[in-house]
């Protein structure tokens, strides 16, 4: 958890004088250019390179070690079923990121709600917090076609199931983000005759953000996950109904060409979550 | 420089009379205070010194209304001391400064919470950090500083509010010691005009009982209680070359029997 809570680009105080002395080492100029924009280049163009030969292998083996079109199709023909059905696909897209975006949501305003609770009353903690623990457990996906049992074939039961699965990663972070504050942090508050609303706005919130943020990463990613599930068997839309659709038809490529779409749409999301942690962050910080 | 302790009009007086604190544990009470009397003029510096499990923090804790006493009355002037009061500050043995303000932001946590406008206390708050030595520091996060200028930070959130109480625990007992010798000199110069604010001072370090204060309290184990009240025989203003006079050297040892005898040893163990 602590590398959650400091910030990238740490600016450590350094003593004034200490920079003057780093700057008078007697290099070339073009060495030192050379060598800091190599570190700064390594952390993108390393990935960059596995990902490139990783698509090198794949093309690789399409191209020529005679596979069925079935079973590995070219990632060109991959790239032109995208091109040619965008439509179609962007259609089906949408449809899971609106659902998956929804179940998400959901799952943060009860999450969050339910984390702040249990923090503040000992009955519901002890009535609830064992059960969250041992949930955490269960494969909920199993859980799906129970869903759709409950609430028939429809959004409804996507919707449920996502905020399903995406709500038990939040409540714990959360609310282990609101207790684990530090005791003297307390104590501080009170010695200055803080109210409990006080006391959670400037200790415990505060201090829960990163915890929150890194429940929020997990959630999102779940409440795709819960969307997709719910596609695969209750649903006439959306890229996992898409993906089982073409599966029956054997059509490997639009399969593929789903997927991504689904990379996009989840790293979107991942994205969003990222800058608002940022944001937020910046917020507490100068404010 | 305005900012200096004598700018509070009157410090606070303090009466403590018969206060005893138990603690019920699984294994029985457990006696944390046995009695303590005593009466702290204003504007006095009083340390109170003692080997672990005295009781001195439980007593500092009681005078700052975070662990009531359970029997016994403690009056700030005049006043009794049921809950926390505004015009008491600490300096608690850790710095407790919250990781997402800056240091700024930190000194005006207290009026934050007062729900006063943080616009009028900022210049204050400024001019405190400056008189510590952290002017160029305020917008610093805790993480860019080191130990002892966090503590420094939290000894301005401590006077942002004009105490006229100041209750110290051990603040400098979590650093290392050229940065206690630098906070002994920085509290010396705070104190260097011997009137103002009343300060308490819990420490187990003689060294900085003997330089610091006007007055040592000594407690003891078992019970737990004041075994002696010794005037501290050096004037204000006072320099850290004090310590090198043979008065100092004199004083440093007869506190120290003080807490040999506090400790429960017999003359004889002293000196093996």
């Amino acid at each position: 958890m602590s590398d959650v809570m400091s910030e990238a680009g740490s600016d450590i105080a350094d003593r004034p004088t200490a920079g003057a002395a780093r700057s008078s080492r007697p290099k070339p100029e073009s060495y030192l250019t050379n060598d800091r924009l190599l570190r700064v280049a390594r952390p993108v163009l390393l990935p960059t390179l596995t990902a490139a030969v990783l698509l090198g292998i794949w093309w690789a083996l399409a191209s020529w070690a005679d596979l069925p079109a079935v079973v590995l199709p070219h990632p060109a023909d991959v790239w032109s079923i995208l091109k040619s059905n965008f439509p179609l696909l962007s259609t089906h897209m949408w449809h899971t990121a609106y659902e998956s975006t929804l179940g998400f949501l959901i799952a943060m305003v009860t999450g969050v709600s339910l984390a702040i609770l249990i923090t503040y009353s000992a009955v519901l903690r002890e009535a609830f917090y064992p059960h969250l623990i041992l949930f955490q457990l269960v494969p909920k996906v199993a859980l799906a076609p129970l869903f759709v049992v409950w609430l028939g074939i429809g959004a409804p039961a996507r919707l449920s199931f996502a905020t399903f699965i995406a709500f038990f990663p939040l409540v714990i972070a959360t609310a282990q983000g609101l207790t684990e504050v530090p005791p003297e942090m307390i104590r501080l508050s009170r010695s200055l005759s803080a109210t409990r609303w006080q006391i959670f706005r400037t200790i415990r919130f505060p201090y829960a953000i990163p915890y929150i943020f890194a429940g929020m990463k997990i959630s999102v990613t779940m409440a795709m996950i819960g969307i997709i599930v719910g596609e695969f068997i209750a649903s006439q839309k959306g890229l996992g109904y898409l993906i089982l659709f073409a599966s029956s038809q054997a059509n490997t490529a639009l399969i593929l060409a789903a997927v991504i779409l689904l990379c996009v749409v989840g790293l979107v999301q991942f994205g969003i979550v990222l800058a608002l942690e940022r944001a937020v962050r910046r917020v507490f910080g100068s404010d | 420089m305005t900012l200096s302790p004598a700018e509070a009009a009157t410090g606070a007086d303090i009466t403590i009379s018969h206060v005893r604190k138990t603690f019920e544990t699984p294994r029985g009470p457990i006696e944390a205070l046995a009695g303590i009397d005593l009466d702290i003029a204003p504007g006095e510096f009083v340390s109170i010194l003692g080997p672990s499990g005295c009781g001195k923090s439980t007593l500092l804790m009681a005078l700052a209304g975070l662990e009531p006493a359970t029997s016994g009355h403690i009056r700030i002037s005049g006043a009794p001391v049921l809950s926390p009061r505004r015009k008491t500050g600490i300096v608690f043995q850790e710095p407790t400064l919250l990781s997402w303000k800056t240091a700024l932001q930190n000194v005006l946590y207290p009026a934050e919470i007062a729900g006063q406008r943080k616009a009028d206390h900022a210049p204050r708050a400024r001019a405190l950090l400056d008189r510590v030595g952290l002017a160029g520091f305020e917008d610093q996060r805790p993480r860019g500083l080191s130990g002892g200028m966090k503590q420094r930070v939290a000894l301005c959130r401590a006077l942002v509010q004009d105490p006229d109480l100041l209750l110290m625990d051990e603040p400098f007992s979590a650093l290392d010691a050229i940065t206690r010798d630098e906070m002994a000199e920085l509290m010396l110069d705070l104190w260097s005009e011997n009137s103002g604010r009343t300060a308490i001072f819990v420490t187990h370090s003689i060294h900085e009982a003997a330089l610091l204060s006007d007055r040592v309290i000594v407690m003891r184990r078992r019970p737990c209680d004041v075994l002696a009240d010794v005037p501290v025989p050096f004037g204000r203003p006072r320099r850290m070359d004090v310590v090198d006079t043979p008065e100092f050297t004199a004083f440093s040892s007869h506190l120290r029997g003080l807490i040999a005898e506090a400790m429960g040893k017999t003359e004889a163990q002293r000196h093996v």
